[in-house]
């Protein structure tokens, strides 16, 4: 009766980065500094709602002052609305462990980082990302809406206590559904399929949308090595697209991880077919806001030109994609990356590299 | 699908809609680049109304994340050519 959730799913839930982390010197104001701290960072959570934890270990060292903690990784500062698996995944090339990143109390970068006042923030952005991905799949988000008081501080609880039993007990009532999977079962006979109860008396993902989250990293350079990938120094050099994949039931065929990639990015894998003139939308994260708009110019001109050289475009590698920690082969069926490898906030967020010369 | 738009745009018709108490604009219809990400949308707003705390909203429904570009929006939610973008001075819907 009751969906328990696949045994992926248990394990994306049960998921953990061990982090090592270090007080900001700037922010040591006794002798001898504090040891790092090391603690279990859940996949599906957010860094802030780590701070409980992490505060009362440094707090003594700290110089006088209010305090608004953030991360930093090698002089990166971490948005906090993105799951901490994710960031390690896009910005850790060839995972770190444990991850060593480095905290602050003092100075908010908030020319990079959006304000985020506690656990608060963090619940008010986890729930608009959830009505989101409801909007892309139901064509509304009045399930978000029209929950209960109650239901949605459950629901916020079992994120942050990994509670996926609770969860899912929870989001059945939103009528969010699984998509059907025929092709997984063919494939790979040794997966169970999935039993969702909730899919039976659901009308269906009613607009067959899948929301997605994606977050590429473009390398110029060959590298063969993880390691040798060049670190990341500023968000505008992740492109960041949010664009839904339509599942639409046609003659059987399978629509595999790869042929969502294509279609998350057509401009640089250009299946010859140029019918559809498909326009470049590659949004870079921008993080500075005070010279937005001369380099937003600049960005759409050169986007423009790529779209309009690309003809016979030149096709990117993909050289790695990585989803919950996994890298899935890219013959998988999407259906089974959508069920199994999902956020909790509803959407698949997708790191992939791409080297395109 | 239903809002999927003709590939060359790439400027998107914004609707700015006051909520609850939120003072009205004079000009509520702009015009802003695709690239653009919606943390440019709020700075904006922030800049007119002089107001640090805002709430900023897509389709009376959700606010979406400062790093999503217009585009995305716009061909995720717009209606009828634009992407309305409803803004509170306090929280409207949660």
């Amino acid at each position: 009766m009751e969906n328990e959730g696949t045994e992926a799913l248990k394990y994306v839930w049960k998921g953990a980065i061990p982090l090592q982390i270090h007080l900001h010197d700037s922010e040591v104001a006794t002798l001898p500094p504090p040891p790092p701290v090391l603690i279990l960072a859940p996949r599906i959570g957010y860094l802030p709602l780590l701070a409980p934890q992490i505060k009362p270990l440094f707090s003594s060292t700290l110089p006088p002052g209010d305090d608004t903690v953030w991360f930093e990784y090698k002089g990166l500062p971490l948005k906090w609305y993105i799951p901490t698996g994710v960031l390690f995944d896009l910005l850790c090339a060839e995972p770190e462990r444990p991850w060593n990143l480095t905290v602050h109390f003092r100075g908010y970068p908030s020319n990079i980082l959006a304000p985020c006042e506690g656990e608060d923030a963090v619940k008010w952005s986890f729930i608009n990302s959830l009505k989101e991905a409801t909007y892309i799949i139901n064509g509304n988000c009045k399930n978000i809406m029209n929950m209960s008081q109650s239901d949605q501080l459950e629901l916020w609880q079992s994120l942050i206590n990994g509670n996926l039993e609770s969860f899912l007990k929870v989001t059945s009532k939103l009528k969010l559904g699984a998509v059907d999977d025929d092709y997984s079962a063919k494939l790979y006979p040794t997966i169970k399929p999935l039993s969702d109860a909730g899919n039976t008396d659901n009308p269906g993902a009613k607009t067959g949308r899948i929301p997605v989250r994606l977050y590429a990293r473009i390398f110029t350079k060959v590298f063969d090595d993880l390691e040798d990938a060049p670190e990341i120094d500023s968000w505008e050099k992740i492109s960041y697209i949010n664009r839904p994949i339509g599942l639409d039931k046609d003659e059987g065929k399978c629509f595999a991880l790869s042929d969502a990639m294509k279609t998350l990015l057509p401009e640089y894998f250009g299946e010859g077919n140029n019918e559809k003139t498909t326009e470049a939308e590659v949004k870079e994260v921008h993080s500075e806001d005070a010279d937005d708009t001369k380099d937003v110019e600049e960005a759409t001109t050169s986007v423009g030109e790529h779209t309009e050289t690309k003809q016979p475009s030149v096709s990117a590698k993909i050289k790695l994609i990585r989803i919950q920690g996994i890298e899935p082969k890219p013959e998988i069926p999407f259906s089974w990356v959508v069920n199994n490898l999902m956020n909790p906030d509803h959407y698949l967020h997708i790191c992939v590299y791409l080297i395109h010369c | 699908m239903a809002s999927e738009s003709p590939s060359a745009v790439r400027k998107v018709v914004i609707h700015l809609r006051a909520t609850g108490d939120a003072p009205i604009l004079k000009q509520q219809k702009f015009k802003v680049s695709g690239t653009d990400r919606f943390a440019s949308v709020i700075d904006f707003l922030r800049r007119q109304l002089h107001k640090e705390t805002l709430f900023v909203y897509i389709n009376s429904a959700f606010s979406p994340n400062p790093d999503e570009s217009v585009i995305d929006l716009y061909n995720n939610f717009g209606i009828d050519g634009k992407l309305v973008v409803n803004y509170a001075c306090s929280m409207a819907w949660g």
